[in-house]
């Protein structure tokens, strides 16, 4: 059952960034991720600081260098149905229209999708787990068909979100309000690897807000998809998923990126996968070394040998439907 | 007045006036939204869980966190002075050493047991002003536990060096052994013997409402609200755990979100909150969370099932031979059923051996159907592989076993068998031979078409009471005490009155399931509740009918013989003939309500009445990503009479969507490391959404107009419309792929690494 916590919602950015400076305090964006682990005891809050005051946070517009800024209070339904999206970011449209259900992904933020905490078993059950500051992570030898087949140190989650590999995948930035004024991070520097720190997943201090999420102006001849592959048609997240962004100018890939979901602690960019397409023509020969080159050097865990082919089939089927 | 009147057990069901059976139906069969729809959809029903009354506290309960443990000290200090907190009970608090789960040689754990044989099992419970209050509460109960080695895994469970679940071991009772015929001469007059080894998962319930309850004292009387299948099952088993009499306990069980099984028998909440609320003198509820429920409140075994079988050319099967095993957790009942190896086809030559395992997991319960979908799942995949060995078509091989009488009780006759016709007519409505005809893509989208048969093998308790009263203006009480899950019984119960007593639905009020006030049904399980109870209420309204007719007889001064009722009026029969409105009769006036009891006749000697089922789906099997997409099924019912053609479709397309589950996402996972459940909840298990259910789902009743099963002609249904829905799933992906999902539930990661496999093979 839910703890009991103070709840306040102020007005100002600066008022919410200093709230969030008080230890005990937790952003409240749509809530459906955070109430979660507050009924589930996955860590405690005192005082939750909503951002439902801040209109400022809402909203979808394009940017002065031809891109969008999404507000990062911007529900996923928003996100997946936004006409601009679909049409210059599919991947990202697609992304968003995968998360969760219809319920979800009307509450849910993109903000909170991108700072969403881990779905592992062990870390959201009654296990002392190494992210919650205990001794192991249980999933190495333990029940671990859902866990990482990449990027596994200490920990071996899987990062949840559908939208951050699309996000990624299209070269998104963010931008992070503290105490001392904002900073823009790419977004791929934005999640942190259990191999740099095990006990969180993003670069946000105490007391930082993610106001924003920009994706820059799409490259020539862009295109982009997001595939996920889950054990039920909604309500799931991805066992394997593939986030593509390319730029084909001449019939050549000139710009490529390939971003696995479901596969490692974080969004999990593969360069190999990228090179691999780079300076060719997007054909069946070149889709399925891409493929391969995906999942090259995955390490399975005892029940997630599976995934492997998952992920090289998500790849594999999002080329192709770029190919078309 | 006439005495007559008021002679129940005149036309109260025994054999003697049995009445004859129904030729065309005007009310029963027809599409008729339920009665209580408007109140379900629009949130005005009140389920148990809704339920508040003035005063009323809430219990949490505080539960063993190990697989394995004992209690070394339990401290309840600070939860007792934390806010709103009114009262906590342990197993000394008086009157709390209530003995629990029997077995052979007496009980064998208590209410609150120190040693704790399964995580979740119940240590503590408090009762505060608020559900929050509560649950804070529990938290703060201190407990020192002695961590106890466990075994979870049925297949270790055996070993000499498992730990042990009870004294005696972790075998439950002696493996059985069921023989017929000789089962190696039938295998050595075979053409074809395939014998494989299947898995099964552990499926849990997940009915909507979770299980709840709320207790109330008067004096020495308790009131329970229960959401339960069977308040006087419930009601048996709360005084005998209390030491009341019977008369002193009334169990109410109105609306209610699902059971599937696992509300069958007594929960521990339901004591916890009488216990609680008679020493504090104010009414408890005890609702389980979620979690809760995926750990104490039961859940369908695995099952370990190695099958052989042999036939001969002509499909015509020689022998089975079965061992079949599965985990009951804790404490005894029973995880495995070879009935439909036994009884659903034609077989000279049959053994099987049943052998139940105990390990440190929460008890199994009854889940519809037990055991059968389970030894469906093999038993229907063997059947399948021998029709492919023998170069048959699946329907073929299986119409020529066709019983016509039950093997496993001394070859008794069935009332009737609609099986070889749900497979031939299934068969054309889904369009099988054709569908199997289309040649196979090459690509990696591949479709499949399979088939399964099942039958279910309970054919309900006979006892049952109903009691039908016509009000002075022409409105009807239809008293009973059978619950309704949710699948509908208030209004196939309704329609039954409207039928024999021209009255329509909307006049009749259903009052049921509280044992105060109505009389005893069986519990709403087995797939008995319609063949159970409608027949009583049948008794109940003739009798009324009679009545009825008798008075307008003498108010018109006509033979009865020469009336009939119809549209809530006695009509008189020739053309023009008057018709008298109830609410006119002047003898019914006077007396103000005329009474019906009915009583449920025995089950017809020497025979049985048993449904069976045939199910055809369609898939299509994504080679790459392991993902199966049930497009379409068709699922050909043999349950006698159709009472509401709305509810039978429910029934049916719960029951493969539950299947579906079963065959493809549902499965409970225990850590191997703690012997904990990791996926107790409804994101992690995976219950089928509606976006994974069958595009297409189409429902075919077979009726064989039965007249011997009892006097409305209707069989079971709940449980013969899942029983064979998995497998159906199973032997479609084996059309389309090739591979045999031995073990369910086939999902992505297990079709891939088949597929896989079988790519290695060549
Ligand atoms: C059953 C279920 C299934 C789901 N399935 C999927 C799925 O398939 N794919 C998928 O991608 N997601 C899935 N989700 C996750 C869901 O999309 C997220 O819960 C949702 O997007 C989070 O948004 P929110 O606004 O509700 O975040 P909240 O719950 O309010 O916040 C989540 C976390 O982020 C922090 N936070 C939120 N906003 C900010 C901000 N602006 N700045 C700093 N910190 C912030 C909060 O403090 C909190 O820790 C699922 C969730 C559930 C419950």
């Amino acid at each position: 059952m839910l703890p009991s916590f103070a709840y306040v919602r102020p007005t100002t950015l600066k008022a919410a960034v200093a709230a969030l400076a008080a230890p005990g305090t937790r952003a409240h964006a749509g809530g459906t991720d955070l109430l979660g682990c507050l009924r589930d005891r996955v860590f405690p809050a005192d005082t939750l600081v909503s951002l439902a005051g801040l209109p400022e946070l809402v909203g979808v517009t394009p940017t002065a260098e031809g891109g969008l800024r999404l507000g990062a209070m911007t529900t996923v339904a928003t996100v997946a149905g936004h006409p601009d999206i679909a049409a210059r970011y599919r991947a990202l449209a697609e992304a968003a229209a995968a998360v969760a259900s219809p319920q979800l992904r009307n509450q849910g933020t993109l903000g909170g999708n991108l700072c969403q905490r881990p779905r592992c078993w062990y870390f959201r059950g009654d296990f002392h787990c190494a992210r919650k500051g205990g001794g192991k992570c249980f999933a190495v030898d333990g029940e671990n068909r859902y866990h990482c087949v990449f990027g596994g140190e200490t920990c071996f989650i899987v990062h949840p979100s559908d939208t951050a590999p699309a996000l990624v995948a299209l070269d998104a930035l963010v931008r992070l309000a503290g105490a001392g004024g904002s900073r823009v991070v790419p977004l791929e520097k934005f999640f942190v690897p259990p191999s740099a720190d095990f006990t969180r997943e993003t670069v946000l201090e105490p007391g930082e807000v993610l106001t924003e999420v920009v994706v820059p102006a799409p490259p020539a001849g862009a295109r982009s998809t997001y595939r996920k592959v889950r054990a039920r048609g909604a309500w799931d997240f991805a066992l394997a998923g593939a986030a593509v962004s390319l730029g084909i100018e001449g019939g050549r890939v000139k710009h490529a990126r390939v971003v696995l979901s479901g596969a490692a602690p974080i969004p999990w960019r593969v360069p190999a996968a990228e090179q691999a397409l780079i300076g060719h023509r997007l054909d069946g020969a070149t889709i399925a070394r891409a493929a391969d080159a995906a999942v090259a050097g995955a390490e399975p865990l005892a029940d997630n040998a599976y995934k492997v082919p998952l992920l090289r089939c998500a790849v594999e089927e999002a080329l192709t439907a770029l190919n078309s | 007045m006439s005495p007559v009147c008021f002679a129940p057990d005149s036309g109260g069901g025994g054999g003697a006036s049995t009445p004859a059976p129904w030729g065309e139906t005007k009310v029963v069969g027809a599409r008729l939204p339920r009665v209580d729809a408007y109140e379900r959809v629009s949130g005005s029903a009140v389920y148990t869980l809704d339920l508040q009354l003035p005063g009323m506290l809430h219990a949490a309960i505080v539960r063993c966190p190990h697989a394995h443990a004992r209690v070394k000290r339990i401290d309840t200090a600070k939860a007792e002075t934390m806010p709103g907190v009114r009262g906590v009970l342990t197993g000394e608090s008086p009157g709390a050493a209530i003995p629990w789960y029997q077995g052979r040689e007496g009980p064998l754990s208590l209410l609150f047991d120190p040693h704790c044989r399964h995580e979740g099992e119940e240590v503590a419970a408090v009762a505060a002003d608020t559900a929050l209050q509560a649950h804070d509460a529990a938290r703060a109960v201190v407990v020192e536990y002695e961590e106890l080695p466990f075994v979870v895994d049925p297949d270790k469970a055996l070993a000499p060096d498992a730990p042990k679940v009870h004294d005696w071991g972790n075998l439950l009772g002696q493996p059985r052994v069921t023989t017929r015929g000789d089962v190696a001469a039938g295998f050595a007059a075979a053409d074809a013997v395939v014998e494989m080894t299947f898995r099964t998962p552990v499926q849990m319930h997940t009915p909507m409402e979770v299980h709840v309850s709320v207790a109330q004292w008067d004096g020495d009387r308790l009131t329970v609200w229960d959401s339960t299948q069977g308040v006087y099952a419930i009601r048996e088993a709360l005084a005998g755990a209390l030491k009341l009499p019977l008369a002193s306990v009334r169990v109410v069980g109105h609306y209610m979100g699902g059971g599937f099984g696992s509300k069958l028998e007594l929960g521990k909440y339901t004591v916890i909150a009488a216990l609680l609320a008679r020493r504090l003198g104010r009414p408890v509820k005890a609702a389980l969370t979620r979690e809760e429920t995926f750990l104490v409140a039961g859940n369908r075994p695995s099952n370990v099932i190695t099958l052989k079988a042999g036939a001969k050319r002509d499909g015509a099967l020689t022998a089975l031979e079965a061992r079949l095993s599965g985990p009951v957790g804790a404490y005894p009942t029973s995880a495995v059923s070879a009935y439909q190896i036994g009884d659903l086809y034609t077989c000279p030559n049959v053994k099987f051996e049943t052998t139940n395992i105990l390990i440190h997991a929460g008890k199994a319960r009854p889940f519809r159907a037990p055991g059968f979908p389970s030894c469906n799942w093999a038993l229907e995949q063997v059947v399948d592989t021998l029709a492919e060995k023998l170069g048959l078509d699946p329907v073929e091989l299986r119409l020529k076993n066709i019983p016509t009488v039950s093997q496993l009780n001394d070859n008794a006759p069935y009332t009737s068998t609609g099986l070889a016709r749900c497979l031939t007519e299934g068969a054309v409505a889904f369009g099988w031979t054709e569908a199997r005809r289309r040649p196979k893509t090459a690509g990696h989208l591949r479709r499949g078409v399979g088939v399964a048969a099942g039958m279910w093998g309970y054919g309900g308790d006979p006892n049952a009471t109903a009691i039908v009263t016509l009000y002075a203006d022409g409105s009807v009480n239809l008293n009973t005490g059978a619950s309704d899950l949710g699948t509908g019984t208030k209004t196939v119960l309704a329609m039954v009155v409207a039928e024999e007593l021209g009255v329509a639905p909307d006049r009749i009020q259903v009052e049921h399931a509280d044992t105060a006030t109505t009389k005893f049904a069986p519990s709403s399980g087995g797939s008995q509740t319609v063949l159970v109870n409608s027949p009583a209420v049948r008794a109940a309204a003739i009798e009324v009918k009679r009545q009825v007719l008798e008075i307008a007889a003498r108010q018109l001064d006509k033979p009865v013989g020469d009336l009939a009722v119809a549209d809530g009026a006695v009509v008189v029969a020739g053309a023009g003939g008057k018709r008298v409105p109830f609410s006119e009769l002047k003898g019914l006036g006077e007396r103000r309500m005329l009474v019906g009891v009915g009583m449920r006749h025995p089950h017809p000697e020497g025979k049985l009445a048993l449904p069976f089922a045939a199910q055809f789906a369609e898939v299509e099997v994504d080679t790459r990503s392991g993902a199966v997409r049930v497009l379409r099924v068709l699922a050909a019912q043999d349950s006698g009479r159709v009472m509401n053609r709305l509810t039978f479709n429910n029934q049916v397309f719960g029951g493969v969507v539950q299947g579906l589950g079963f065959a493809l996402t549902e499965e409970r996972v225990l850590d191997r490391a703690t012997g904990k459940m990791v996926n107790a909840n409804w994101h992690d298990y995976k219950v089928p959404t509606m976006l994974d259910s069958p595009a297409e789902a189409e429902c075919l009743p077979i009726d064989p107009h039965d007249t011997e099963c009892n006097t409305v002609g209707a069989k079971g249904l709940g449980e013969p419309a899942h029983i064979p829905a998995a497998t159906a799933i199973a032997n479609a992906i084996h059309d389309a792929v090739g591979v045999r999902p031995l073990e369910a539930p086939v999902t992505p990661a297990r079709l891939v690494a088949l597929l896989a496999a079988q790519e290695r093979k060549g």
